[in-house]
């Protein structure tokens, strides 16, 4: 994805003051690192907000980069992440999924939810197409827990394998994969509780 | 999840080795063994469906596009936050500067830092305050502002100014009411303890200087001190201290009268 070589002399020049170069590092990253925090905190004004931030401190911290501990596109996700948690630790955000291990409470369906994602009437990748899927993905998304919302951010919608988001998330690749699946899953359900509704 | 068996996979390795087989990346046997366990288990195997339909919805999801001014909007704040760390450190030219700025710019250095703790919120309160007990002091004290202009700055007049304003302090203090009655109290007191002849008094002095010998000041109770006495032996209040009527002699005095 990056050429190593390419990053590293980028960030020495921007180091050494070069305006150029961190203007070129602003213009490759900022798309992604965007998404992100869009992805993570399902506002655009507070993507904005977020992506200026990462960016600040990134520019502030670029010296302490050492290409050789890693990626440069993972030392930014890290310092991205790591400023999600601390905007979400300031929101509160509270969780609002419940845990796939929860035990489903009279209210849920006795059906098994295998059945209920079989009953959709078309495959997902239809649905996605249009915009008002999108957002309704999107909305869905915001509703999982943090811990598994970043995985699958990093992992689907970012394509890092999984030693990466491991680095990231500091956890280990056994639990990264867990997450994934568990973030998911309960995407999964959330999704076809809200397409029952509808219907 | 539940840990079982389930045709020889435990659903811990199964949940691992979900994400592989979303990906492709499981294949032979332990695919076999896979599938064999997602088909048997009634806890993987809609865990497998609901992360495949979960992944499938993500992957739908398109990339947003960041706002338009968002680049100019980093490089401005990122250039504006760190504007230091670009800058050359350049030493810039000294202009000459005369004696005269030199000390005014030394009072200045000295003034500055007194200057600004006047300059804090805390300091004008307590100045506020200060000014405010102040002037509601001169106020009780009848001190008005127009009497200011009229105050004459003369040594004389100060002295002036100083007696006057101690004569009017004595006579408002003497003409206290509770002072006065306690002043007359202690005169009464005064004139009950002193002696009735006043003029005996005023010789006394001189006579003690003249006769060192005189006892007279001395207490009584060493005049009267019963010397054949000891003074642990005991002495009844009834008992007559003197000798009684009876032991006194008799003595008859005849009076002859001569008639001329």
């Amino acid at each position: 994805m990056e050429d190593v070589q390419v990053v590293a002399m980028l960030v020495r020049r921007c180091i050494a003051g070069d305006a150029a170069a961190w203007e070129e590092i602003v213009q490759t990253y900022n798309r992604r690192i965007y998404n992100i925090c869009y992805r993570f905190a399902g506002s655009g004004d507070d993507a904005e907000d977020l992506t200026q931030e990462v960016f600040i401190k990134m520019y502030r911290t670029l010296p302490s980069y050492d290409h050789t501990k890693g990626a440069f596109v993972t030392w930014v996700t890290t310092i991205t992440r790591n400023l999600l948690v601390d905007h979400f630790r300031k929101t509160k955000q509270d969780r609002v999924t419940d845990s796939m291990d929860t035990v489903a409470g009279e209210h849920e369906d006795a059906q098994p939810l295998s059945e209920q994602i079989q009953d959709q009437s078309a495959p997902p990748d239809a649905h996605v197409r249009s915009r008002e899927v999108s957002e309704t993905v999107h909305a869905a998304l915001a509703k999982l827990s943090p811990e598994l919302r970043e995985a699958v951010i990093l992992r689907d919608l970012q394509d890092m394998d999984y030693r990466e988001i491991a680095s990231v998330l500091k956890v280990p690749e056994g639990t990264v994969k867990s997450r994934i699946n568990r973030g998911r899953a309960e995407l999964a359900r959330l999704l076809q509780r809200t397409y029952r509704q509808v219907m | 999840m539940p840990d079982q068996t389930s045709n020889g996979m435990h659903c811990n390795e199964f949940d691992l080795l979900i994400t592989d087989a979303l990906d492709g990346v499981l294949t032979g046997i332990a695919l076999e063994r896979f599938q064999a366990h997602a088909r048997s288990c009634r806890a993987c195997g809609p865990l497998l469906a609901e992360a495949e339909a979960g992944r499938n919805w993500l992957k739908g999801l398109i990339e947003v596009e960041p706002p338009a001014s968002l680049v100019a909007s980093i490089l401005a704040s990122t250039t504006g936050v760190d504007s230091q760390r670009l800058r050359v450190p350049v030493r810039a030219v000294q202009p000459r500067i005369s004696r005269l700025e030199h000390v005014q710019g030394s009072i200045s250095g000295f003034f500055e830092p007194i200057w600004g703790m006047v300059r804090q919120p805390r300091f004008a309160m307590s100045f506020g305050m200060a000014f405010f007990a102040l002037s509601v002091g001169l106020t009780v004290a009848g001190v008005k502002p127009t009497d200011l202009a009229q105050i004459s700055l003369r040594p004389a007049a100060i002295r002036l100014t100083y007696y006057r304003t101690q004569a009017r302090v004595v006579h408002y203090y003497e003409n206290v009411r509770i002072v006065y009655e306690v002043e007359s109290l202690a005169r009464q007191v005064k004139r009950n303890v002193e002696p009735a002849e006043p003029g005996l008094r005023n010789t006394r002095p001189a006579k003690q200087k003249d006769d060192k010998n005189d006892t007279t000041q001395q207490p009584e109770q060493k005049q009267e001190r019963n010397y054949s006495q000891s003074e642990s032996q005991v002495i009844l209040a009834a008992a007559p201290v003197g000798p009684s009527v009876n032991d006194l002699p008799v003595v008859s005095v005849t009076t002859y009268r001569r008639f001329v």
